[in-house]
């Protein structure tokens, strides 16, 4: 087991298994509860692919990998969540572009919950009636998101920046799409992608390191696996250019909802570099947008946004974005505001008292999140995926400058790789 | 982690809870007075004129500048309801200083600015300064407006309120967009004057407080010296639950509302007549749990895992009002069956169809919400404030401990004072829904 100790005091815990599978464990002193992550490496965007053992790429129905997540809480025996109750967890799960994620907290009986998870995730039991029944359920879900304006107005913008990256695709699929997913194509994505080898098991909260790993390795031991599959996801190939500079879609809401967003030119990256961008490009807009920025008071007072207007920088191994945005009563005069604030600071650059604020500012908040062992466990998962470490956003923090700051700010925000996403009434 | 520490002068009630858990304090500041007609809309919108400017940050860049250079420190402020209260709040969390040289003195300085937020924020002769009242009008105005967006909250509230109808627990969190219009910096310093003077104060902190005690009794003086001299009734609002009788007529209120909707919401609103101080609450709690507040409870496994009508099936417990309200998404034109399954779930628990199995499963995973919840600062305080307010000094672990003893016979007790006095149902616009 190796560990590993990071400036804020965090130490983790880890090791690779002889089946593959990736153990991380983050004890945190005096927690009662424990929070338990059991990821692939395996999203929605995951839809073309093979492995060694076929010479042809797969393309599998869109919204797959959210509808296994769904399916593998049924086992032979029935429906998984009331064992999680009976030994007192509450269990949950939840897919995004890149990853799976089965997870559970609990207060007690922590051997007993962890078997639970491996035991359930490593046993897909899928039946003709069982995937059927699921369409609906799915179906409802899929109907909530398409009511949702926040959720519609995110997706609608991926679709105007991208042109063939399956990003642009709805992590749920559409009713139509689910209407293709059989238990044959739900085997094949979990025997891809559910190996072992393509998984993390991560730990967080009040427990002692070497007694979990001893039950994690136990529970593993016993079972057998086939080799580690070699997956090949098919490449992207992806214009850096944006599909549609502007989308409208209608939907009942109080005032338009409006994103302005700019994708990242580039579109392979992983690794350190990934945080950094992040961190230094995610300062750089709080320091033009966030609450403490003129530009911010000005549109406030402009009454062109409200309290609900946001940033947000995204930067995962295929893709990447920035957004800004929110509600508005005018979303062509915002639109045109807010990139009159990104071109005086690609001309003036972003200031330095400015940048420092926010950087303080950002480490002070990156601390308080350590206090919540679910975000933790997502937070790892996410970036771990990625090749980057969470747990350095500190001393990353701590070295970006804000001439740096400024020469990722330049290279980013091109006007040919902006789009617009507007809901309206 | 241990107790909360309590100290009470006159209105004031500071509540401290020392742990060195966690690396973040957490301070909550809540002024607390009866709901009113009149009152609702121009008291909502004061916590949101409180960070535009005090008189020392005489302006929101220079509050907001303020915060960031205290470490990060987020400062909110919220306009809040519990019960028949209206509630002003001011929620702030502060790197723990004791764990980094650069957070040295930050709480004492964000202690300072709560207190300035709420006793000396920026005026002139005349009241609030006109501009930020123009900008907060309007952008209260939208907050309003925009709680009809998210349709699930929506049509919750708008179920919850109906079964309040003609209490002030029916009148909506933020106030009417019918009363903006006529108010004047004047009226709303008037209106803020008028609610500092008579509210209770509430004092939450948690984190690494040394001397508890010491820094207790001095947040008391600070706010004693600040705050005007108390001009409320002196009565101790205790909160009680919205009483459940049966309905006259023996049907419930049927409402449809249209709207451009993909899907349908529908919400069932029940009145209980038991609360918090309740010797029942810890039995409706496990009602509520083998009811819908879990994936292996009732609604869940037969509106969704059985009928495949919804995606989410569950029902919630309002503790302080005594209301429960179950929530589901579904095709518009199932809301027949799906209102016909939700009914035979309450009724299969009058009748005492819930095995011993549901209620350990229920009563397992309540435990472990609650003892979750010590790991949850905000939590912790917000739990310990609804008690304070129904005038119970109860610790989690008491009430799990109750908890856990409640019988399936308790169950059926309990289940049989559920009053469904409200359906309500979202629905789209094409297509006929009917009614009872």
């Amino acid at each position: 087991m190796e560990t590993n100790t990071f400036p804020m005091g965090e130490s983790v815990y880890q090791e690779r298994l002889p089946n593959g599978l990736q153990v991380v464990l983050l004890p945190k002193p005096g927690f009662a509860q424990t929070f338990v992550t059991f990821s692939t490496h395996y999203g929605s965007i995951d839809r073309v692919f093979r492995t060694s053992a076929s010479k042809d790429y797969t393309t599998v129905p869109d919204g797959i990998a959210h509808f296994l997540e769904h399916k593998m809480f049924e086992s032979e025996a029935g429906d998984v969540f009331p064992e999680f109750s009976r030994y007192g967890a509450s269990a949950n799960a939840f897919t995004t572009f890149d990853l799976t994620s089965y997870l559970f907290s609990c207060t007690d009986n922590l051997h007993e919950n962890l078997d639970l998870l491996l035991n359930f995730v490593q046993d897909p039991y899928f039946t003709d009636a069982n995937v059927e029944k699921e369409k609906g359920i799915i179906g409802q879900e899929i109907q909530m998101y398409n009511d949702n304006p926040d959720a519609r107005v995110f997706y609608e913008l991926l679709k105007a920046l991208y042109h063939e990256h399956p990003v642009r695709i709805e992590i749920a699929g559409t009713v139509e799409s689910i209407s293709h997913i059989t238990k044959e194509t739900l085997y094949e994505c979990y025997d891809t992608f559910y190996h072992p080898g393509n998984m993390v098991l991560m730990a967080v909260g009040g427990f002692d390191p070497e007694t979990v790993m001893g039950w994690i390795k136990d529970n593993q031991g016993k079972k057998t696996f086939k080799p580690i599959p070699v997956i090949d996801r098919k490449a992207f190939s992806e214009p850096p250019t944006v599909y549609a500079p502007e989308v409208t879609v209608n939907l009942a809401v109080s005032q338009p909802k409006c994103l302005i967003a700019w994708k990242d030119a580039v579109n392979e990256m992983s690794g350190p570099e990934l945080l950094r961008r992040e961190l230094a490009l995610g300062v750089a807009l709080d320091a033009l947008f966030g609450r403490s920025s003129s530009a911010y008071q000005e549109l406030i007072d402009e009454g062109l946004i409200d309290q609900g207007f946001s940033w947000e920088f995204e930067r995962a191994e295929t893709y990447g974005f920035a957004v800004i945005g929110g509600n508005t009563p005018d979303p062509r005069r915002l639109t045109d505001r807010v990139q009159q604030v990104i071109d005086e600071a690609l001309q003036n650059g972003i200031g330095e008292a400015e940048f420092e604020r926010c950087r303080k500012k950002a480490l002070g908040r990156f601390l308080t999140t350590l206090d919540s062992p679910g975000y933790i466990a997502r937070g790892y998962i996410s970036y771990l995926f990625r090749g980057a470490q969470l747990l350095d956003t500190s001393t990353v923090l701590g070295e970006i400058t804000v001439d740096e700051a400024n020469r990722e700010f330049r290279a980013y925000f091109d006007p040919s790789r902006r789009a617009v996403s507007i809901v309206r009434s | 982690m241990g107790e909360f520490l309590a100290l009470q002068r006159g209105r004031l009630h500071v509540h401290i809870l020392p742990t060195s858990q966690f690396r973040t304090r957490h301070l909550s500041l809540k002024l607390a007075r009866p709901l009113t007609r009149e009152h609702v809309t121009p008291t909502a919108i004061i916590p949101y004129l409180w960070p535009d400017g005090t008189s020392r940050l005489p302006s929101p860049l220079e509050f907001a500048r303020y915060c960031d250079e205290q470490f990060g420190a987020a400062v909110r402020t919220n306009s809040g309801k519990r019960g028949p209260l209206q509630l002003a709040e001011v929620y702030a969390s502060i790197p723990e200083e004791s764990r980094s040289d650069e957070a040295k003195g930050v709480f004492e300085n964000i202690v300072d600015l709560c207190l300035e937020l709420v006793t000396d924020p920026m005026h002139d002769d005349h009241g609030f300064n006109p501009e930020f009242v123009k900008r907060e009008k309007s952008l209260h105005q939208k907050r309003i407006a925009s709680l009809t967006d998210d349709k699930i909250a929506y049509a919750m509230e708008q179920c919850t309120l109906h079964v309040c109808r003609g209490l002030p627990e029916g009148l909506p969190r933020l106030g009417y967009e019918e009363d903006i219009e006529g108010l004047t910096p004047q009226s709303l310093w008037t209106t803020y004057e008028q609610f500092l003077a008579e509210s209770e104060v509430y004092l939450y902190v948690v984190g690494d407080i040394k001397q508890p005690d010491d820094v207790g009794q001095r947040l008391l003086d600070q706010f004693e010296k600040h705050l005007p001299e108390f001009r409320g009734s002196g009565e101790k609002t205790l909160i009680q639950p919205i009483p459940a009788r049966k309905r006259n007529n023996g049907d419930p209120d049927f409402i449809v509302e249209r709207e451009k909707v993909q899907q349908g919401k529908l919400n069932l609103g029940f009145k209980t007549g038991v609360s918090y101080g309740d010797e029942d609450y810890p039995a409706l709690l496990v009602a509520n749990g083998i009811l819908g507040g879990f994936p292996h409870s009732k609604l869940f496994r037969n509106v969704r895992e059985k009928a495949s009508l919804a995606y989410y099936a569950s029902s919630r417990l309002d503790g302080l009002s005594g209301l429960v309200a179950i929530q589901t998404g579904i095709e518009p034109g199932v809301m027949e069956q799906a209102r016909e399954i939700i009914l035979e779930q309450v009724e299969a628990m009058r009748k005492g169809d819930v095995t011993a199995e549901e209620l350990t499963l229920t009563q397992g995973a309540l435990t472990n919400q609650y003892k979750q919840v010590m790991d949850q600062p905000v939590s912790s305080l917000e739990i310990h404030f609804s008690g304070t307010l129904c005038g119970i000094d109860r610790d989690v672990e008491t009430l799990m401990n109750n908890m856990n003893r409640v019988t399936v016979d308790d169950v059926v007790r309990v289940s049989d004072k559920l009053v469904l006095d409200t359906v309500y149902f979202l629905s789209s616009q094409e297509g006929e829904t009917h009614g009872n």
